[in-house]
């Protein structure tokens, strides 16, 4: 194998695969990228085994060939670099040399043999979605998604297809937030329920340019995402999301709307003094008025108020502040609309007057106050 | 003829002399109190055969004139006090006048006395007559001997256990005397062989080391505190050394020896969550209380006082505890503590007088500011963290402002289990699941008392089922699990239904913890109805704690450090495990032979 690619082309493929790499692994094929060359130039490739990326760059092959490359420090070097054209030759099954200029470099490899195979997809069902519209239902929703271990199905992302719309759901049990677009042409010939780690779904909101197409198809445990360039390749989680249409107050009749900055910002001033811990602030809203404050035994407390249009009986209710900030952040309109029903009832929060084919809604649970 | 007489004031002693008398070992403390007060520097104690045979106890004291000395052997006859108004506040250890007469009622005493070199005078009584007097030539200070203790009394006799048991009274006796004044030289023979010498020391703690030798005494961590006009001195046995054993109590107030289960039960209940059930600590403690607080006239023995505010000296004594149990000092060591440096330590350090304390308490050294390399001193306010700034987000709340007094040393993580550090004195190593149980359980019982435990609702209902014996521990339990801010709906069977759970952290997996406190609960049953809801909380704490094998990011064990640095008994866990453990430099340079 033989190849010379430009500084740049090198540094973009490294960029782009560099997140499947592991930080540390048991399997030490897995800290080497596959170097493999194409038709057009070479194809990167990595993986963490969970999730799995590749991407082909152009250069000038001059011979045919694979090999695996350390990544850590094929990377290292491709940043220090002088801008000339580098040179990449394989020897055997191990040796790399590389040469830029008057820098030359010889790395031990690992034969290709020991890479991973990439997980088995069919793109020849694939159905196809325009790159935007992913990356707008990951946005507003993957942040949801729990972290913590007890419940891997809450680790992932739910993603509903159906014939004419799809749907992303994320939830960690505290909070939930939910988003669906209408699908055109192109959507997949059955539909389906996929529960998606939220780390593959950053690395498709990361990768691939909003306007492109993007060809999507399953296999029997995997999932697979391409552009004509870049692949990226995720495991499935497997079993029966919760049923959360169920936990979705659909009589909550008390509604404040209120002004997203505003509000965000009387959250901000509250959590400096909620607890550490829970971050519990609270809220009370009266005729036009939304009061919140913060009390923490040992330091002090804290309260603001802002305008709100409310209408509905007198409510105090807890919060997790945090909770309540993230959702604000993705919510795309400058006025939101919160609706409640009692302090210990899901609490939902939607963009106000927002003009989009798309719907979006996110839901907290309170915190329980005491007294 | 009249039936009630007056009784002849021998038989008055004799009965007397039961009260103040019981065995040996009270002739003994009786005698060694008098010479204390004589103002001895030396005093010389003989024993024979327990002291039933003989018991001498020689002083240099002051002595006493020859109508001094005749008179002391008649019933309520003191130097020590004049008027009843000297009975508040009395600083000697005898007043009552009772000791000496009762003593010569039930034995044969002899008292050889002498207020200058050479001119002495010896006295002998035996069942409490006197039968000789004569001049003798003697060096100051004054003798007392007693043989045949209850020869005139075979009723007492018959109490009186064999010479070895009665030894080991006597030997008890004199090892808490020996604490009430270390500046007095003790030397103490028993069937003529030497078995306790003790130098003249200047602290208590030189004191205990020499009496109990090195190992033993390194068991235990000095304890030093000051509130109001009380003031706490002694040692305390560290957590992790306590075992059911037996163990050794003494406590002095204003220097005496007493029986005072109230201060003991108050020094204990600043141990609670750091022992095992069942296990007892060993303690000196010594009170110093102003004397008018305090009335020592209430046992015939004065081994009982009375304070005038008993449950502020309580407060006191548990406060003192509790803060000595906070310090680096009452870690467990790994290996011996630095060798030498104790003893020095012991006799070069000027016992701290009340009156410094006063205006300024010592601060205990506090475990968690690292000490710095000598010259890198940095404004208080600054955390010189050695750890590059890390950008990536906490998943720990991040600490709020690190507070001025808790520097953050740099942590590393061994084998996910353990955090350590460097400290002047050697490595210092965190276990990080018993610090996080530390702090969990003392953030949830303020919670508790405080009623500001939050629970968050949650959107999908936990469901549990239960075996009857959790189901019934739960039962037991429900109010408090309420308290801490679960919110359970039990309908009494064994299915549960969980609507709000604390979120004590992050990574707090509530359906685990609930689980796993319910089955410890249900296998318990001994859990007194009082400790239960310690007992609960402690074993939540434990559940929702980290665990050994969790990775920790460098933000998280700051953020546990500081939690750990800001609880009140951070060196354990609610176990009674080390939370802490330190290696010297001493300890490893003799490993490497570098020593």
């Amino acid at each position: 194998m033989r190849f010379t690619i430009s500084r740049e082309k090198l540094l973009e493929g490294l960029n782009t695969v560099q997140a499947a790499v592991p930080a540390r692994s048991t399997l030490p094929v897995l800290s080497n990228l596959l170097v493999e060359t194409t038709e057009r130039g070479v194809k990167l490739s990595a993986t963490d085994l969970d999730i799995a990326i590749s991407t082909e760059v152009s250069a000038d092959v001059e011979s045919q060939g694979a090999i695996t490359i350390p990544a850590r420090k094929l990377s290292e070097i491709a940043r220090e670099l002088p801008p000339s054209p580098v040179k990449i030759a394989s020897s055997g099954e191990q040796r790399i040399s590389l040469e830029c200029g008057r820098s030359k470099f010889k790395l031990l490899g690992l034969a290709k043999d020991e890479f991973p195979a990439f997980p088995v997809v069919r793109f020849g069902e694939s159905w196809r979605i325009k790159s935007s519209e992913l990356q707008k239902l990951i946005q507003h929703t993957a942040f949801a998604a729990s972290t913590e271990e007890s419940r891997p199905i809450l680790n992932g992302v739910l993603w509903e297809l159906k014939s004419d719309r799809m749907r992303m759901v994320a939830t960690n049990g505290h909070r939930l937030a939910k988003m669906e677009l209408p699908l055109g042409d192109g959507a997949p010939a059955n539909p389906s329920d996929l529960i998606v780690p939220p780390k593959a779904l950053d690395q498709v909101r990361r990768l691939f340019p909003a306007e492109e197409e993007l060809e999507i198809a399953r296999g029997d445990n995997h999932l697979g995402f391409r552009s004509p360039i870049t692949s990226v390749f995720t495991r499935l989680i497997e079993g029966p999301y919760p049923n959360y249409e169920q936990v979705i107050p659909k009589d909550n009749d008390r509604i404040c709307i209120a002004d997203r900055q505003a509000l965000t910002g009387a959250l901000k001033r509250m959590s400096i003094v909620a607890s550490d811990q829970t971050h519990r602030i609270r809220l009370a809203l009266n005729a036009g008025m939304c009061k919140l404050s913060a009390t923490t035994p040992d330091l002090g407390d804290a309260s603001d108020e802002i305008q709100v249009s409310y209408t509905g009986d007198q409510l105090e209710i807890g919060f997790n502040a945090s909770y309540l900030l993230e959702i604000l952040r993705q919510l795309p309109t400058d006025s939101v609309k919160l609706s409640f029903k009692a302090p210990e009832k899901a609490t939902t929060i939607e963009p106000d007057g927002w003009d989009d084919p798309a719907q979006y809604l996110c839901l907290v649970m309170p915190l329980r106050l005491l007294d | 003829m009249t039936r009630v007489a007056i009784l002849p004031p021998i038989v008055a002693d004799q009965i007397a002399a039961g009260e103040v008398v019981e065995r040996p070992a009270s002739v003994v403390k009786e005698l060694v109190e008098n010479a204390l007060d004589a103002g001895a520097r030396t005093i010389a104690v003989d024993v024979r055969d327990g002291g039933l045979s003989h018991i001498r106890v020689a002083d240099d004291g002051t002595g006493m004139e020859r109508s001094d000395a005749r008179l002391a052997l008649s019933r309520h006859a003191t130097s020590k006090i004049r008027l009843a108004e000297d009975l508040v506040g009395v600083a000697s250890f005898g007043f009552r006048g009772e000791a000496l007469p009762a003593i010569a009622s039930v034995s044969r005493l002899t008292l050889e006395t002498a207020m200058v070199d050479g001119e002495g005078v010896r006295l002998r009584v035996s069942g409490g007559v006197l039968d000789g007097e004569e001049p003798i030539a003697r060096r100051r200070g004054t003798t007392i001997t007693v043989d045949d203790l209850f020869f005139n009394t075979p009723a007492r006799r018959k109490f009186v256990r064999g010479a070895r048991a009665e030894w080991r009274a006597v030997a008890d006796t004199i090892a808490s005397m020996a604490l009430q004044r270390p500046d007095v030289r003790l030397l103490v023979r028993h069937n003529d062989a030497v078995a306790l010498d003790l130098p003249p020391v200047d602290s208590l703690s030189a004191r205990t080391l020499a009496l109990w030798g090195r190992e033993e005494h390194a068991r235990f961590v000095e304890l030093l505190d000051v509130r109001g006009a009380v003031l706490v001195r002694g040692l305390v046995e560290q957590p992790s050394r306590v075992g059911t054993a037996a163990r050794r109590v003494v406590v002095l107030v204003n220097g005496r020896v007493v029986r005072e289960p109230a201060l003991v039960r108050a020094a204990e209940a600043a141990y609670r969550t750091t022992l095992p059930s069942g296990a007892r600590p060993s303690m000196v403690l010594d009170v110093t209380v102003p004397g008018e607080t305090v009335d020592v006239n209430v046992h015939p023995a004065k081994a009982e006082v009375r304070f005038r505010d008993r449950y502020a000296v309580e407060r006191v004594v548990e406060a003192a505890v509790r803060r000595a149990l906070g310090t680096e000092e009452s870690a467990g060591w790994f290996g011996a503590p630095a060798s030498g440096a104790m003893i020095a330590d012991a006799s070069a350090s000027r016992e701290l007088q009340p009156a410094d304390l006063l205006t300024a308490a010592t601060p205990a050294v506090p475990l968690f500011v690292a000490p710095m390399p000598s010259g890198a001193h940095l404004s208080a306010a600054t955390s010189p963290d050695a750890e590059p700034i890390d950008m990536t987000m906490p998943s720990v709340a991040p600490v709020r402002d690190a507070e001025p007094d808790i520097i953050v040393p740099t942590l590393w993580q061994l084998r996910r289990t353990w955090l350590c550090y460097e400290r002047d004195d050697g490595i210092v190593l965190i276990d990080q699941h018993s610090a996080h149980e530390r702090v969990l359980y003392e953030q949830y019982m303020r919670g508790i008392e405080a009623g500001s435990a939050a629970g968050q609702r949650l959107l999908l209902p936990l469901t549990l089922h239960l075996s009857s014996a959790e189901a019934d521990a739960f039962d037991q339990h429900r109010l408090v699990f309420s308290r801490l801010g679960f919110e359970i709906d039990g309908f009494g069977g064994t299915t549960l239904v969980v609507h709000a759970v604390p979120m004590p952290h992050p990574r707090f997996d509530a359906e685990r913890c609930l689980r796993e406190t319910l089955a410890a609960l249900a296998g318990d049953r001994a859990a007194s109805q009082i400790a239960q809801h310690e007992r609960l909380v402690a074993t939540i704490a434990c559940k929702s704690a980290i665990k050994a094998g969790d990775d920790l990011s460098p933000p998280e064990r700051r953020a546990l450090f500081v939690a750990l640095a800001r609880c009140t008994l951070p060196a354990h866990d609610v176990h009674g495990r080390a939370a802490i453990v330190r290696l010297s430099w001493d300890e490893l340079e003799r490993r490497f032979g570098r020593a």
